[in-house]
Parts: structure tokens; sequence; C-alpha cells
């Protein structure tokens, strides 16, 4: 990206640094462009990674706020001994494993229906898309009024039909499955949107190709239609998975308190310990290890999976 | 490979012209098939709307036959009752309207000139340190931070951003730099030609100018998308708000709502009243500038 600047590069006063020359006034301008952004990315962006880092080894909570003590691993050492960590994660991982096959699979279906559908296309399009417009409070408040224990909608029906009701966020047992149905209902059409602009993407050529090698359709999907779509099915991937590990407002919402435990995912412990307890030592300590967690995870599919072109 | 008959003209794919019952059978239950994954995506949006448009007792009366999915009435008039209720019952709640109107609106305007001035110096300047900082977004925006929140809640602890009418700007501030919109704004400016501006720096027109009278109304585009998207970001905002806020005069309205699902007695009307209400400009959003989320979407997703 060699940009010939040719009135600031005419002026006078250059200054090497590195072995490159630069004008000091085009440099001075552009730290003034800069200027904004960097101090608000190192305040906001920059220094809460320092900080969750440097909590991580104090036992700073709401009352010693002011004058905690550096306590090294000890905080740390505690989150690997913790039982409810343990749940958290365990919870988390039920959530991972029971999202990810399910909104993936429906947005790639989904997004083949829409590319095969004619009739009606836009109506399913956007009533696939519709979900996708409500905010995670909003659809959290709307699944809550729905099944609702006492008169949700949901409930009403079983009982017409003659079923007893079902406790379906009270119970531990059907809480998380809820909140993975209802997380998937809300998320698939976002994905649908971006693996459908990929299959159109795929040149129509390949298809007329494979139909000269006398290839069937099912053929065809596996030659054509998936190494088609593979860049993007894997980052589509890696952001769901980044997204599920994130989970936190649909069982803040839906469940408060997390049923004692029961639907607590990480996120929301380390949210909960800092909000409601104020223990913010503790609360970046779990943050740490999680974000080691994740970033490990990423990492590795994509070195897995590769395909993605980042960068 | 047998050998062909050289003058027949094989079609690649000899369609079927006569439709069996075979080709009608499937038609149908691929449409139904299509109508059943279509109502379970529709009907809890389709229950929110209709019934914000009933009172309480209605909602309970019709919550076990069809109706539950349909208006109260044909006449438009008596519908918005629970909407008339909602503003008076919650006084607050139309505060909250207003205070996400300010805070989305002063969060867009701050995000499209802080990262649009920092893209562009990204794309067209040469400054030390310039390609380190593009490195350096690239490796940030792939690092996944857990729950930011806490720390930055920390830091606003410490800058003394916490009390009470401070915190709206403490609320806010966090979301202004942004390191993937400075991309976008980075990615999209190297695009353009050089040439133009070029041109006018050569007719002794300063930098900023070139910036605020040339590029700016040229990248309408990307500034429509990023601003989109700034818009829905921070309209949907919950955590922070829950973390920050104090004062329900201060409430975004995301955060209201949680006011009006939790009172008691439960008014269902009211509460999907609320929903709708809260929803609408989101949808607006969605219908009148599909074109700009699409590009903003398929950006995200192939670069």
């Amino acid at each position: 990206m060699e940009i010939e600047n040719i009135v600031d590069r005419r002026r006078k006063g250059h200054f090497r640094l590195f072995g490159t020359e630069y004008n000091i006034r085009e440099s001075l301008t552009a730290m003034g462009f800069m200027l904004p952004a960097v101090c608000l990315a190192i305040v906001f962006i920059f220094l809460p990674m320092v900080i969750s880092l440097a909590f991580a080894f104090t036992d700073a909570n709401m009352m010693t706020i002011a004058n905690f003590n550096w306590v090294g691993f000890d905080t740390i050492a505690r989150v690997f001994s913790d039982p409810r960590v343990a749940e958290a994660l365990r919870n988390t991982l039920y959530f991972v494993a029971g999202v990810m096959p399910l909104q993936f699979f429906a947005a790639l279906g989904l997004a083949l229906i829409l590319k095969h559908v004619s009739h009606g296309n836009k109506f399913l399009r956007w009533a696939f898309f519709c979900p996708v417009m409500l905010s995670l409070a909003v659809t959290s408040m709307l699944w809550m009024n729905l099944l609702n224990r006492q008169d949700g909608l949901i409930n009403t029906l079983l009982l017409a039909i003659g079923a007893s009701p079902v406790a379906f966020l009270e119970n531990p047992s059907t809480a998380m499955p809820c909140i993975i149905f209802i997380s998937a209902w809300q998320g698939a059409g976002y994905q649908m949107l971006i693996l459908l602009s990929a299959l159109q993407n795929i040149p129509k050529e390949q298809y007329e190709a494979a139909e000269i090698d006398k290839a069937s359709k099912w053929q065809q999907f596996l030659n054509v239609t998936l190494p088609g779509i593979k860049p993007t099915m894997v980052f589509v991937f890696i952001t769901m998975l980044i997204g599920a590990f994130r989970i936190c407002v649909q069982p803040m919402l839906m469940t408060p308190g997390g049923l004692n435990g029961a639907t607590m995912t990480m996120s929301y412990f380390i949210y909960n310990q800092a909000q409601e307890y104020g223990n913010f030592g503790y609360s970046s300590a779990v943050a740490l290890v999680y974000t080691f967690l994740i970033a490990t995870v990423s990492l590795l599919l994509r070195k897995v999976l590769g395909g993605d072109n980042q960068e | 490979m047998e050998k062909k008959e050289w003058n027949k003209i094989v079609p690649l794919r000899e369609k079927k012209r006569s439709i069996g019952w075979e080709t009608v059978l499937k038609k149908a239950l691929i449409a139904l098939g299509c109508a059943i994954l279509a109502f379970v995506f529709l009907f809890p949006i389709v229950w929110m709307v209709s019934n914000s448009f009933k009172d309480n007792d209605t909602v309970y009366a019709q919550m076990g036959s069809l109706l539950t999915f349909l208006p109260p009435s044909w006449n438009v008039g008596e519908w918005f009752v629970s909407y008339e209720k909602l503003f008076s019952e919650f006084s607050n709640f139309g505060r909250s309207v207003l205070n996400s109107i300010v805070y989305c609106s002063v969060t867009i305007v701050m995000v499209l000139l802080i990262n649009s001035l920092a893209g562009y110096a990204l794309a067209r300047f040469r400054f030390p340190g310039g390609k380190m900082m593009t490195t350096i977004i690239l490796i940030l925006m792939i690092v996944p931070v857990e729950t930011s929140v806490v720390p930055t809640y920390l830091i606003l602890y410490y800058l003394g951003l916490l009390t009470e009418p401070l915190n709206v700007v403490g609320y806010l501030l966090p979301g202004f730099a942004s390191l993937m919109y400075t991309y976008m704004f980075r990615q999209f400016f190297l695009s353009m030609p050089v040439e133009i501006e070029e041109a006018a720096r050569i007719d002794g027109c300063s930098r900023v100018g070139v910036f605020f009278k040339m590029i700016v109304p040229l990248s309408a585009p990307i500034f429509a998308t990023v601003g989109i998207f700034t818009f829905m970001g921070q309209w949907n905002e919950y955590l922070s708000a829950q973390l920050i806020m104090q004062n329900e005069q201060y409430f975004p309205l995301q955060y209201y709502l949680q006011i009006v699902n939790n009172a008691n007695p439960r008014d269902i009307g009211m509460v999907m009243a609320a929903l709708t209400f809260s929803t609408i400009p989101i949808a607006l959003v969605y219908v009148f500038c599909q074109k700009y989320i699409v590009e903003g979407v398929s950006f995200t997703g192939l670069k």
C-alpha cells in the first residue's frame, strides 16, 4: 500500500526512524487523527486486559478495593479448586455442545432451503431472520412469558391437549435445554445470512461442469457446494463457538441466580462474582483462566480447520 | 465410453414436463416443511406483537385458542390500551426511551468521528508506528477478551465515573473506540482512488479539509454501515447498563424492560407492549437499511 503522497513528501522537514523516512508534518497530522482513538483504545481496550491480568493476583473485593494485597498465585489456585467453577465450566460446555450443532446445522439448512426454494423465498428469508432483530433482553423476556409455569402460552397449550404443565425454566434439568433452543432460535438467522451469501457466490459454471460430468445432486453438494462455502463455514463456526462460550445474558435473565448453579455459566459466574459479591480479584482470576481456555480452543480450531484466510 | 450419435443433441438436463403425483407430493411436503419452519421462527414474535395490542384480561381469555395470534378486533383504535397504560403506569418508561435515543445518537456521532479519523490515518498517512498499529488491531481483534465488562467497571471506578450523573459518561465512553470499525474504515479508504485527494491537495486543501470535504461525502456507504451497526449494538446493550446504572431516570430502554417484566402483578399485555415498542426501531432499521446491513454482514463474514 505505497501511496505516493506528492504534496507532503516534497515539503521540508524529514526524519528517519528505523530506516524509513517520514515527513514531520505528515506524521504530526496523522498523530492528531489517531489521538482520540488511541487514547480511548488504550484506556478501554488495552488497559482492561492489563487490569484483569493484574487483579487476578490480588485479593481485591468491594471492601478492600482501596488497599488490596498482592497474593501471588493464591487467587488463581483457588479457581482450580472451586467446585462452583467446575460446575460453571460443565454447564458452559453443556451449552456449547448443545447449541453448536443445533444452531450451525439450522443455519446451514435454512441457507440451503433458501437457495433452492423459489416460491415465497422472500417471506421465508424474513421469517427466519426475524428473531435476529430481537435483542437478547427482549428474547429472554419474551420466552420467559411463553414458558411461564402458570400462564405461559406453551403450558396453556400443553394443558389444552391434556398433558401436565412443565416448569421449563424453574426445573434444573429442563432449563438448560430451553436456553440452548432459545439461543439457537435467536441466532441461527444471522449465520444463515452469511452462509447464504457464500452459497450465492459459488460460480454457476461449477455446477454446470458437474452436471456435464453427470454428478448427482448429492455429489454436487459434496464436491461443489461444500468446498465452495468451506472458508465461510469455518469462519461462522469459530465465531459461533466463541459467542457460545460467552453465553451470559440469557441464563442471567431467564433463570435469575442460575438455579443454584444448574444454569450458571462461566461468563455469568465471572460477572456475578464482580457484580453481586464485589469479588473483583477472584472474578478477574476466573476471567483470566477462562480467556486462556477460549483462546487455546479457538487457536487450535483455526489450526485444525484451516481454510479461513484471516488477514 | 460408449459411442454417441454425432448429430443428436443431448440436453444437459432432461426436464420432466409431465407433473406426476410424486412431484406434487414432493412439492407439497417441501411447502409443508417450510411452513412449519416459518411457524417455529415466527410464532413467538407474532404472539408478542398481537398480545401487545390487548389488555391483560383479553390476553388470558384468548390464550388457549388461535385468537391469541390475532389482534383483538378489527378496530385499530382499540389496539393501544396496553401502550397507553404502559406509559402512564411506568412514569420512567418514556424517559428511558428518550435516554436510549440520546445515548444512541451520541455514540453514533462519536464512533463515526473517532474511528473514521483513525481509519483514514491508517490508510493514507505514513507515520511512525502506523503499520504496527494495523498489525496490533488485527491481533487484538482475534484475541477473545472474556467479559471486559468487569475490568472496564474497575477502570471507571478509578476514573471516578461511577457516581450518579457522571456514570452516563462512564456508560458511553468505553464504546466509542472500536478496533473492528477502525479496521473497516481503513479497508474502505484503501479501496478509494488516491488521485482525487491528491488533486485537492495540490489545489491547496489541507489534510483535514480533504477528509471532511471529500472523503466523508464520498464514503457514505461505510459511514452508514458502521452507523447502523453502532446503533443496533448500543440500542440492545444490556450488561454494562446493569453494572453501571443506578438511578431509574438514566436507565436505557433495554434495561428498563426488566422493571416492566418483573412488576407485580405481571401484566402480560403491558410487558408485550414494552417488548414490541423496544424492538420497533431495530425492525425499522432492518427494513429500510437492509442493503447496508447485508454489506456489513458480508464484510464481517468474508474478512
